[in-house]
């Protein structure tokens, strides 16, 4: 129990006195480990750059290709032909990497959703296709493209209705909720019925290296498909079709795990987010659909060496090291993760294997996630399966770096549609298989919540 | 423009020696600077950043007065556009080295300094029957901003006469100079008191909850970074790239005004440093350095006077001498790498250590 006074007493002391304490139920954990958030990629700065800077730790060639790499995430591009970054569209999302993933952080949901954002709605229709994926929609695919260059049509607009839910905490503090219901108005021809749609806000870029190099073993380690060891909390690996390598692979990547490398999920990017033909993704998405063709011969609209620096930049971010970790109410929100089993899917530790770019390789990291996928609940459900997701499982989302947030993206809004304004809504969003962990939460008293905010704020 | 962010691992470094002097988050309050670095925050917030903006959006404001009374053939209007354009590109170069805040998390920058220009959307709405209005653009948003306008008046080739405009180039001109404003307004707006106040976070760092900083230092660091980020950018980006890649990758090549915003960019370094903007006297990074390390203090002034020094020496418009005066050229980066590297190793863990 932290009291009022003895945490104003505490400023001051903290400097003489830091490992005394006279409260019984607080237990001194060791955060200094996991200050190294990233291993010997961590780099320790609070300010707007904390998402955006190069792993300390890279080699003089791969920090080279990094910074080309750098200038070819925040290009933007325009209509085909041009001197310049030619090739958007016809139809897309946005025209550059860094408008959705701001700062290489998160994006605020959009005040606008026909406005260029970081969210976008993938679709299907029932059934999957040959590989075990997503079906795609004809004269649409697993995407809505809601921009288009001048002269074509977008594939459809979104529109968004909100749905209120409110949650009652054990103190009496009362926390009214909000969902958004995205529909698709103004197609540009006609969508079937039976349409299932799930929204996707684009997530921080940092890191993703070391998350690539986990060991597929290690990560299967913590499955427990059937909840054999009968905690209620499952885990589930998602295996999905790679298509560059043209076999199933561990899905590590996207909101429901659904893309198993680094290269795939940026070259899917290009392609359908930005609507640049490459090396993996030759084809235009909609070069099927009378929108879909911009009519000239000059795919692949990027050259392979551009793909491949692009691809190493989002291997190679430094990630943010926590802070405050010698806080009393930091290290009591540790342990309150811990006890209400917040933990057993946000898994702190993970350690890389083998990497062909050795500052990755067997490094001790922290992202707080166990890489698996887990139901979680109704209001979470999206109803769209994708591979073996099914359409109540999400992949644990890595938590480090969240405290910064506000401070390099100016919000802090999160989960997959953006719908939750802070951390405690994103907790209180959480059903299913993290229901008790969130019923845990809700009988904490403010001061207990507040430790809780400030452990997740220190990463 | 497309934002090149600093390279050296030195950064990180001295990140790493801040946090591990500082990393006890119950020292605030203690620090026997407290006092001087807040009024130098709330002097750089207040007196150069929130100004810096105020004066872009009055000059925006300008030019798009400029551009209403543009009319085909009126050759002494088209001066006034392009002096207008001159002067609200000025502060906004001036501004490159504090690119944090509502600027950028408000996607502020890609919508006012949009580049490249995308040339055929822009063909196309030209081209096309439809009105051209703020809602056109705000649809198109790759043909839009500084560069548009800076195309749209000045040709390809930087001699178009007032005489070629056409009535569609002044209905797209009219659209594009108030959606330029609108954004010179959302940024003067989030930064000022009685707005978004982002200055606050500054003014009051170590005590802003999640969104700010946790710390003075912190806040310094941030300021420091800007400066760091804009001398990268100039470098390594918009020096180098056309020396690498050709003219078509200079920035502001239809104006000619490249070495002037390159300048700007460097007295956007030297208005933070100083604490100084347009004529203003207030506290600045000068004021931590130069009681406790006069040489540094000196030092840097001197780098900064060098670089802009260096850009201005460049002969001729930069276009002709990224083929014709290539040495010249390099010296510039040279200097303005020289700056960079300085403020980097010795500047930034000055602060972080002081």
């Amino acid at each position: 129990m932290i009291r009022k006074g003895f945490l104003l007493a505490s400023l001051g002391l903290t400097l003489l006195s830091c490992d005394k304490n006279d409260d019984e139920s607080y237990i001194d954990i060791d955060l200094s480990e996991r200050m190294y958030a990233g291993g010997e990629t961590t780099i320790f700065s609070a300010t707007s750059i904390a998402f955006r800077t190069p792993a300390p730790n890279l080699s003089a060639a791969d920090l080279q290709m990094h910074l080309m790499g750098d200038t070819q995430f925040e290009a933007v591009f325009v209509t085909a032909p041009a001197l310049v970054n030619s090739g958007l569209g016809s139809i897309f999302n946005n025209s550059s990497c860094i408008s959705c993933h701001p700062n290489d952080g998160r994006p605020n949901f959009p005040a606008n959703l026909n406005s260029r954002s970081g969210l976008l709605m993938r679709a299907s229709i029932f059934g999957q296709d040959e590989h075990g994926g997503p079906n795609p929609i004809p004269g649409f695919g697993v995407q809505i493209q809601n921009q288009a260059v001048f002269g074509f049509l977008p594939e459809a607009r979104y529109q968004a209705a909100f749905i209120e839910k409110t949650e009652t905490l054990a103190d009496g503090t009362v926390i009214v909720l909000q969902k958004p219901v995205i529909s698709l108005v103004d197609p540009y021809t006609n969508l079937p019925g039976g349409l299932m749609l799930s929204p996707r806000i684009a997530t921080p870029v940092f890191g993703l290296g070391l998350l690539e190099a986990i060991t597929e073993q290690d990560i299967l380690a913590n499955q427990d498909i059937n909840d054999a060891n009968g905690d209620g909390i499952s885990g589930k690996a998602n295996y999905v079709w790679d298509p560059y390598l043209r076999q199933t692979v561990l899905g590590r990547f996207g909101w429901k795990a659904n893309t198993g490398t680094l290269l795939v999920q940026c070259t899917a990017a290009y392609v359908e987010d930005m609507g640049i033909t490459n090396y993996v993704f030759p084809n235009e998405t909609g070069h099927n659909q009378s929108n879909g063709q911009d009519g000239r011969d000059d795919d692949p609209e990027i050259p392979q060496a551009i793909v491949d620096q692009v691809v190493l930049y989002c291997k190679t971010l430094a990630v943010p090291g926590a802070r405050n970790i010698n806080s009393k109410s930091v290290k009591e929100g540790a342990r309150l993760f811990e006890s209400l089993e917040c933990s057993k899917c946000h898994i702190p530790k993970q350690v890389t294997g083998p990497s062909s770019i050795s500052a990755l390789a067997y490094q001790t990291i922290y992202p707080y996630s166990d890489m698996l996928l887990h139901d979680m609940g109704d209001d979470l459900a999206d109803d769209r399966p994708d591979f073996l997701a099914t359409g109540r499982e999400w992949k644990t989302r890595p938590l480090w770096g969240i405290g910064l947030t506000g401070l390099v993206n100016g919000h802090t809004t999160f989960l997959h549609d953006g719908r939750a304004k802070n951390l405690t809504e994103a907790i209180l969003w959480h059903g299913g298989e993290a229901q008790k962990a969130k019923e845990k939460f809700k009988q904490l008293s403010a001061a207990k919540r507040n430790a809780l905010l400030d452990f997740l704020n220190s990463l | 423009m497309k934002k090149r962010i600093f390279s050296l691992s030195l950064l990180a470094m001295s990140s790493v020696m801040l946090v591990n002097c500082s990393n006890n988050d119950d020292s605030s309050g203690t620090d026997p600077n407290a006092g001087l670095y807040s009024e130098v925050l709330t002097d750089l917030s207040k007196d150069v950043i929130t100004k810096t903006y105020e004066d872009l959006n009055n000059k925006a404001i300008a030019l798009k007065t400029a551009v209403n009374a543009l009319t085909i053939g009126n050759e002494t209007a088209l001066t006034a556009v392009k002096e207008a354009w001159k002067a609200t590109r000025s502060p906004w170069e001036q501004s490159e080295g504090f690119l944090y805040g509502p600027v950028d998390t408000g996607g502020i920058d890609p919508a006012m300094d949009t580049w490249p220009v995308d040339v055929n959307a822009m063909n196309d709405i030209l081209n096309s029957g439809n009105p051209i209005t703020t809602a056109t653009i705000e649809a198109n948003v790759e043909a839009r901003g500084f560069h548009l306008i800076e195309y749209l008046v000045w040709g390809i080739n930087g001699n178009k006469a007032a005489s070629a405009l056409t009535a569609r180039e002044l209905e797209y001109l009219r659209a594009a100079a108030a959606d330029l404003q609108n954004n010179t307004q959302l940024l003067y707006d989030g930064w000022k008191e009685s707005g978004g106040n982002f200055a606050r976070h500054f003014i009051n760092a170590g005590n802003t909850g999640n969104q700010g900083y946790a710390s003075q230092k912190a806040a310094l660091e941030e300021i420091i970074n800007g400066l760091i980020t804009i001398a990268d950018e100039v470098s390594t980006g918009k020096i180098q790239t056309p020396l690498d890649e050709g003219v078509s990758q200079e920035e502001s090549r239809f104006s000619n005004n490249s070495k002037k915003d390159f300048a700007d960019n460097m007295r956007s370094i030297k208005n933070i440093y100083l604490g100084d903007f347009n004529g203003g006297t207030n506290s600045g990074l000068t004021d931590i350095v130069a009681p406790k390390n006069s040489t540094l203090d000196a030092n840097i002034k001197a780098k900064i006077d060098g670089a802009i020094a260096a850009i201005e020496a460049i002969p001729g418009t930069f276009t002709d001498a990224v083929t014709n005066n290539v040495p010249a050229v390099e010296n510039a980066r040279d200097k303005v790498a020289e700056l960079q590297v300085l403020i980097q190793s010795q500047l930034k863990p000055f602060i972080a250590n002081n």
